[in-house]
């Protein structure tokens, strides 16, 4: 992904050039979206790779019941690293790599529009990431709190805790930043005649997570300083004993964390949106009802927060509240579904590898969709609150969903990034091993949750071992399966084939049509006409 | 000076998220529960 054409050395015209440092310096002061874009998808890689071993810790201690590997203290602290590094500095950067990649492209625009913000944003990061991995050698170790970060835990934790906060809002500043450039990048900087209305679902499902991050993020940020003023200062806003309300924290936990599923799968959506065109050769079906059903699952995704939270204790009505609110959302999230079907109905299809982790995406997001209704039901959610079935819901929704998204995306436009193909033999084994290793893995969870196994547990009773056997094997399959993607992606900037003007002969977006391949450096610089 | 129509975007995006998390540490602070 780093190959972009760069013919500077061979003294090309000014469309070639990056500016006066070369090596290092050049990645550490680039302003340009391309190599922004570049770096978040390595960097997403890497935490990737570092959350997955921490699944594998966890998966490897629940092999069998009892204790084996690791001490319930230190299972605790993986459990919370790994969905905070995977979420935050995995699939949310992940995205915001796509969108530096491509919205200046499909919008006909020559850069971001605040370039220097856009390297600050990357460059904050590293040092987030960074904080999180040190928090583990802090007395006490990394904080055990589970990602959510509930108080009063919070409030009782060690130093390692406030390194994590101190994370937390480096990472929203980050994505603060990163958002505020994207919406002014797509409001302001479209090519004439490139109207909203024409632009790909892709910029349509960002310019929409822009506006969730900038409502959100705050929200989230705001929680973590009052758990920090708490920890140090003599507030009370979450800790009981001084009178505060622990529930409070989670009602605004929540009113970040439900837009904050959505902020991952929009961009999903918006990649899958445009796969299945391209593969199937015709336009998207319903380009209008997307664009709003986007907007009405946002909408939405900001009224239904408290189901997070049933078993706290609140009113029925509120109860009833939150469930009608959030099976509501299954009905634009309906039409999308129906919209990529039909798109693909009698459609001229062919399944490379980026069009079968698409359809592998429509079919497992849509399972995790449905396990999501199921606990939208305030009867059936108080049974499975706290059990692994809500473990296998959201990582249908976050592994099948987002990642599935994202390697689709990366296959896609890895011929455009670096004028090369990768191996389509092996991207599509790629694909059949994570779908099958991720199967083995989560599926057999919802049996697991049925049968009454809570998460967060390092240790279990027999009856559900056989169920935890399956499942770390398939855990460490899907991890293995993830190194052949690295392989592929690696073969593909060293030794690819020299990929065609246009690989995919369905795909009709701006950095397809307009631009070369692989893209120069700098594009679009005047902006076509498009009127 | 004027501001471009970038800096105004931004900075009308940026007051938002600002009023958001402002907003809420003065609510809970300032107003209780």
């Amino acid at each position: 992904m780093s190959a972009v054409v760069d013919t500077h050395a061979h003294g090309h015209g000014h469309d070639d050039h990056h500016g006066g440092y070369g090596g290092i310096m050049r990645w550490i002061t680039t302003t340009n979206h391309k190599d922004i874009g570049t770096m978040y998808l390595w960097f997403s890689f890497i935490m990737f790779m570092v959350g997955g071993v921490m699944a594998l810790v966890i998966r490897a201690e629940l092999f069998s019941p009892g204790l084996q590997i690791v001490d319930p203290d230190f299972f605790n602290q993986m459990t919370t690293m790994h969905g905070l590094i995977m979420v935050f500095g995995a699939i949310m950067p992940a995205f915001v790599g796509f969108a530096n990649w491509l919205i200046p492209m499909q919008i006909g625009a020559p850069d971001m529009a605040f370039a220097r913000m856009n390297n600050w944003s990357f460059w904050i990061l590293p040092f987030a990431g960074a904080l999180l991995i040190i928090s583990f050698f802090t007395p006490g170790g990394a904080p055990g709190v589970g990602w959510t970060l509930y108080a009063p835990l919070t409030v009782q934790m060690g130093v390692g805790m406030d390194l994590t906060i101190f994370a937390v809002h480096l990472l929203g500043m980050s994505s603060i930043m990163g958002s505020i450039n994207i919406v002014t990048t797509i409001l302001n900087l479209r090519a004439p005649g490139m109207t909203l209305m024409r632009m790909p679902l892709f910029c349509w499902t960002w310019l929409i997570t822009g506006y969730l991050l900038i409502a959100v993020m705050p929200v989230l940020a705001g929680a973590v300083t009052m758990t920090l003023t708490d920890r140090h200062f003599g507030t009370s806003f979450f800790n009981a004993a001084g009178g505060g309300d622990p529930v409070l924290y989670q009602h605004i936990f929540w009113f970040f964390g439900h837009p904050e599923v959505y902020i991952i799968a929009l961009p999903a959506f918006g990649v899958v949106s445009q796969v299945i065109p391209a593969f199937s050769r015709k336009p998207l079906f319903g380009y209008a009802s997307m664009v709003y059903a986007t907007s009405a699952i946002a909408i939405l995704s900001f009224i239904v927060w408290a189901h997070h939270m049933y078993t706290v204790g609140m009113p029925v009505t509120g109860q009833l509240f939150f469930m009608y609110a959030t099976t509501l959302i299954a009905v634009p999230t309906g039409v999308k579904v129906f919209n990529w079907v039909a798109t693909m109905w009698k459609g001229s299809l062919t399944f490379e590898t980026p069009m079968l982790f698409a359809c592998g995406f429509l079919f497992l997001f849509t399972l995790g969709g449905f396990t999501g209704l199921v606990l939208s039901l305030v009867p059936i959610d108080i049974q499975l609150h706290d059990t692994y079935y809500v473990v296998a819901h959201f990582h249908y929704v976050m592994v099948a969903g987002a990642l599935f998204a994202a390697f689709a995306g990366v296959y896609f436009w890895l011929p455009k990034w670096t004028g090369k193909m990768y191996d389509e033999k092996l991207g599509q084994i790629h694909f059949w091993l994570t779908m099958i290793f991720f199967n083995v893995t989560f599926f057999v969870q919802h049996f697991a949750g049925l049968a009454g196994m809570p998460r967060r547990i390092p240790d279990y009773p027999l009856m559900f071992e056989t169920w935890n056997k399956i499942s770390s094997i398939g855990a460490f399959g899907f991890g293995l399966s993830q190194l052949l993607f690295l392989y592929v992606v690696l073969k593909c900037i060293r030794s690819g084939a020299k990929a065609p003007e246009k690989p995919w002969e369905g795909a009709d977006s701006l950095e397809w049509t307009h631009l070369p391949t692989p893209v120069p450096y700098h594009t679009f610089d005047p902006q076509p006409d498009l009127r | 000076m004027a501001l471009s129509r970038n800096a105004k975007t931004g900075l009308i995006l940026a007051s938002i998220a600002a009023a958001w998390f402002f907003g809420l540490i003065i609510k809970y602070w300032v107003m209780g529960r």
